[in-house]
């Protein structure tokens, strides 16, 4: 940092003299407030809301059943009876979008709360424990790693679509495969926290003290260490998402009858040419999705990082 | 424009232009929180050969004060909403921008106290002192290098002809400040700013880049500011000391006098605060509270808050700096009470 | 900066030999039936099954198993298609397309991407930076087979400024809007990353020293800015190309042009396993490969790995 702007901020800081408006400032608190001042954030946490509603309870949202299908109005457009207008098979498409909602967002919470936890917990003992087990955990995680997501996920689900039915497993797979080669870099990251907590001087009085491992690790190298995994998480949301929907598009990820984006806009590629519409509803939709959790994830991010500001 | 001829334009202005002046420098920083008075009506000269040390804890604004000398401040968040800056004569703040830039480095040059994150990391140290003539002095690669080479020995890196392809971060500290010593240097400049140039070295290191500073200045005539927190690096190598606190000067004094008898509370309290051998056995001395916030300076005198002498005049008035006696000046309604302690 | 290279390549190769390991294992060492879905509605016949077995030696241990499956790919057997053609032949033709709509993407994302990051980096809180910002997040969340229909359709169809399907033996010109198309989330990401190092950047020490050196504007940004700020590029180009090989798999099949990824993407929806099997290995063995090479790039810009 060049000197006069830091130099600044310490005098910012320093001096009873002239009142101290805010008696006590934590790096959360910062942050919290930083959040705060930014429209995007709020943006995005309006988005969010709303789609989290939309999953749990699309009745809220429309009445129309997604699987009445009036075949003598396939491709219809917008009107007022169906305000998205009518997919390839004749289905409501707002409907349709209303519910794809569930499968395509469970999916990404599922998918990103498994890598997180999956990649933290390995990462906290291959950072915490060290020696071998440390080398085996990276080497591990270097293989997983080195595949990329959707090449993995493609050869994968190729493989297991025929053995595997059923809309429960077929999600817990999609979940799975994603997981498998998720956590490698939240791992990483979490890792890297640990080595780079471990060290200090508080750790290791608290070592010295006599406190377990345990402990050490919930106060003083999570809280530390929680904050890149809660942006990174929050960002692979959208991207878990997004990468979903181009499984199904592609035809492996979930299936008809099942509802989802992916699979809304797979069904769509017949019809585009002439009736564009019916893919770019639910492409609309998923992208609002995906921008609103990169959104949060960037804002959340920038809230922390003291040099942004 | 050459050295010589920027000169002879500044000796046609005013025959006897001082080598540097700076007259009611005013800095300020816009920030979300408020406008951040750095530097609040700051005089300073300089002249050829001499060594003005500008003293002063983190936040006094002296590093913003070498800094606007130099001109990189950036200028938005910063802001001079009055002063002058000359140099032989020439206002440099009012110059404009092609000129400044040949003023800045040829003519005023720095260094920094953080040599490694001050040198590009990814460059030769050969190529970047080489780096001075190429640009300012048309030579080519090879004249340049060999330049280089030659101010490296100079300023004492053994193996210099090998070692001017290596990267920064192969060097020890002291080797890299003389690097950058090297750099400033390279074009014979008539002022050189040193910005707490020893604060990041071992104290043995310290004393041989403080002579090495000295030597310099002493083989080309240089005018040479030093700007420090440290007492003890000033003593041996400056000639005059300007102390400053909340971005102004609170005291300006020939060195011997001021540390035989310092003529304001804050001088006091930092020779008082430099640990002795005599004083073995006691408690140090810390003159008590915080510098002050600069976005909202105190009524009155700065310092008041954490002064022995102060009194009601102190929280009301703010002090002019006034010359108590012929060559030394105090900002302080107690100047003289303060002498004679 | 040999030390640093011998170094590397020893790493590469266990990890080459885990993720290939991995892959077979996930296509072969599963549960469920293996020919699963290849004989149309029904199960295999016991013969069919026996037969396949042999081929791929799945009735050997998988150790056994996948070394032998090793030494076969390294020859160039990957397997048959269901029609009984050898995959590795029908990658061969296909390559090169595949390669020009990489090298056209690549082109796009270093002339776009890294323009568009340095101008925005430059006056961070200026209309630039606000554009690029705003522009690469919508980029980066609509997903890219959305991309590619709607640049299909509006600008092949509808403005018909591009040709809208790709002819057998493209050429480069049919690749342009594929190649944009499979760049664009790439060049999102990268003016973010370019954006954001050159800010930081700027405001670093050693670019203060550089204008207090008296040098201009433009070699302090050019020189001295732009070489720190490209060594993590370096690093992303590598890891990106991942999703380039992924994204030219749904590129491919939406402007039907017959590359590898097209190969892929029929071979998923006519079920052909091995085909799919043998050429998504391929692709990560080359991905491997190609970060090898930028991480040997990598100690070549940066003079603290390599010199050290």
């Amino acid at each position: 940092m060049t000197s006069n702007v830091s130099e600044t901020a310490h005098a910012l800081e320093a001096g009873p003299e002239g009142g101290d408006t805010d008696a006590v400032r934590t790096l959360k608190g910062d942050a919290w407030r930083e959040l705060r001042r930014r429209p995007l954030f709020w943006l995005s946490a309006v988005i969010i809301a709303v789609l989290v509603v939309m999953a749990v309870f699309p009745g809220l949202f429309t009445n129309t059943d997604p699987r009445e299908a009036f075949l003598g109005r396939t491709r219809e457009s917008p009107n007022s009876d169906a305000w998205f207008g009518r997919d390839v098979q004749g289905y409501d498409l707002y409907a349709r979008v209303i519910y794809g909602a569930r499968a395509s967002i469970l999916v990404g919470v599922l998918a990103s709360v498994g890598t997180a936890l999956v990649g933290s917990l390995l990462g906290l003992v291959a950072g915490y424990t060290g020696g071998w087990i440390d080398a085996l955990l990276s080497r591990i995680a270097e293989v997983f790693f080195a595949i990329p997501l959707l090449l993995g996920a493609i050869i994968a689900l190729t493989v297991m679509r025929e053995r595997v039915s059923g809309y429960f497993m077929i999600v817990g797979m999609v979940v799975a495969i994603l997981v498998v080669f998720g956590w490698p870099s939240i791992f990483r990251l979490m890792r890297a926290s640990v080595l780079q907590v471990k060290p200090n001087d508080y750790v290791q009085a608290a070592r010295a003290l006599g406190a377990s491992p345990l402990r050490i690790t919930m106060n003083h190298i999570l809280p530390n260490a929680l904050g890149p995994v809660i942006v990174v998480s929050t960002i692979n949301l959208g991207v878990f998402i997004a990468v979903e929907a181009a499984l199904s598009f592609l035809g492996i990820g979930l299936q008809p009858p099942t509802v989802s984006w992916g699979v809304m806009i797979s069904d769509a590629r017949t019809a585009i040419r002439s009736s564009p519409h019916v893919l770019l509803f639910p492409a609309g939709m998923l992208s609002v999705a995906v921008l609103g959790f990169i959104m949060l994830g960037d804002s959340v991010r920038d809230a922390f990082d003291p040099k942004s500001r | 424009m050459t050295t010589e001829a920027l000169g002879a334009q500044a000796g046609a202005v005013s025959g006897d232009a001082r080598l540097l002046e700076v007259e009611d420098l005013h800095v300020e920083f816009h920030t979300h929180d408020g406008i951040a008075k750095a530097i609040n009506g700051v005089d300073l000269h300089l002249d050829e050969g001499e060594t003005l040390a500008l003293l002063g804890e983190s936040g006094s604004g002296k590093s913003v004060t070498a800094q606007a000398i130099m001109g990189i401040l950036d200028m938005p968040p910063a802001k001079v909403p009055k002063g002058q800056i000359r140099y032989r004569g020439k206002d440099l703040l009012t110059m404009p921008v092609e000129q400044r830039r040949q003023v800045r480095g040829p003519e005023i040059s720095i260094i920094f106290q953080d040599a490694l994150s001050s040198l590009n990391p990814v460059f030769p140290v050969g190529w970047q002192i080489a780096e001075m003539f190429r640009v300012h002095r048309g030579m080519n690669r090879r004249d340049a290098l060999d330049a280089a080479v030659g101010l490296m020995q100079r300023v004492q890196i053994p193996a210099a002809r090998e070692r001017v392809r290596a990267f920064p971060h192969q060097f020890s500290g002291g080797m890299r400040q003389r690097i950058m010593i090297a750099m400033a240097i390279a074009l014979d400049p008539a002022v050189l700013i040193a910005d707490e140039p020893t604060t990041a070295l071992d104290v043995t290191v310290q004393a041989q880049i403080m002579s090495l500073l000295k030597e310099l200045q002493e083989e080309r005539g240089m005018g040479l500011l030093l700007i420090t927190h440290d007492l003890g690096v000033v003593a041996d190598v400056a000639d005059r000391i300007a102390v400053m606190y909340a971005g102004q000067l609170v005291e300006t004094a020939d060195v011997h006098e001021l540390y035989r008898a310092p003529a304001h509370p804050y001088t006091k309290g930092l020779i008082a605060s430099i640990p002795r051998m005599d004083m073995k056995g006691k408690e140090l001395y810390a003159i008590k509270g915080l510098p002050p916030s600069l976005l909202r300076l105190p009524h009155g005198c700065p310092f008041h808050p954490r002064c022995a002498w102060a009194q009601d005049v102190c929280r009301s008035d703010h002090p002019d700096l006034r010359e108590i006696v012929p060559g030394r000046r105090s900002r302080c309604h107690f100047a003289e009470e303060v002498i004679d302690d | 900066m040999g030390k640093y290279t011998i170094r590397r390549l020893l790493q590469m190769i266990p990890v080459i030999i885990g993720a290939t390991f991995l892959l077979y294992a996930m296509v072969f060492a599963m549960p469920g039936d293996p020919t699963a879905g290849m004989c149309g509605q029904r199960d295999c016949s016991p013969v069919f099954k026996a037969a396949f077995n042999e081929r791929y030696n799945l009735n050997d241990p998988l150790p056994v198993q996948y070394a032998k499956y090793l030494a076969g790919a390294v020859q160039g057997d990957l397997g048959e298609t269901r029609s009984g053609v050898q995959v590795i032949d029908e990658l061969g033709e296909r390559y090169g397309t595949t390669l020009k709509l990489g090298v056209i993407a690549l082109v796009f994302e270093a002339l776009i991407g890294i323009g568009a990051g340095v101008l925005a980096g430059l006056r961070k809180g200026g209309f630039m930076d606000s554009l690029v910002l705003v522009s690469t997040l919508v980029v980066i969340s609509v997903p890219i087979f959305v991309i590619g229909y709607v640049a299909q359709i509006y600008l092949g169809v509808r403005l018909g400024w591009f040709p809208v399907t790709v002819s057998f033996d493209a050429g480069w010109g049919e690749l342009i809007l594929p190649g944009m198309v499979l760049a664009s989330t790439s060049v999102a990401y990268l003016a973010r990353l370019m954006r954001s190092n050159m800010a930081e950047n700027l405001r670093s020490d050693y670019v203060r020293t550089a204008r207090a050196k008296g040098l201009s504007s433009g070699r302090v940004v050019g020189v001295h800015t732009l070489r720190n700020s490209m060594i993590p590029v370096v690093t992303f180009l590598g890891y990106d190309f991942g999703a380039l090989l992924g994204g030219a798999i749904i590129t491919e099949g939406i402007f039907n042009i017959r590359g590898v990824g097209g190969y892929i993407f029929d071979g998923i929806h006519e079920q052909d396993n091995m085909a799919v099997v043998g050429a998504v290995t391929v692709l990560v063995v080359i991905y491997l490969l190609a970060n090898l090479v930028v991480d040997l790039l990598y100690g070549v810009l940066d003079p603290r790995i390599s010199h050290d």
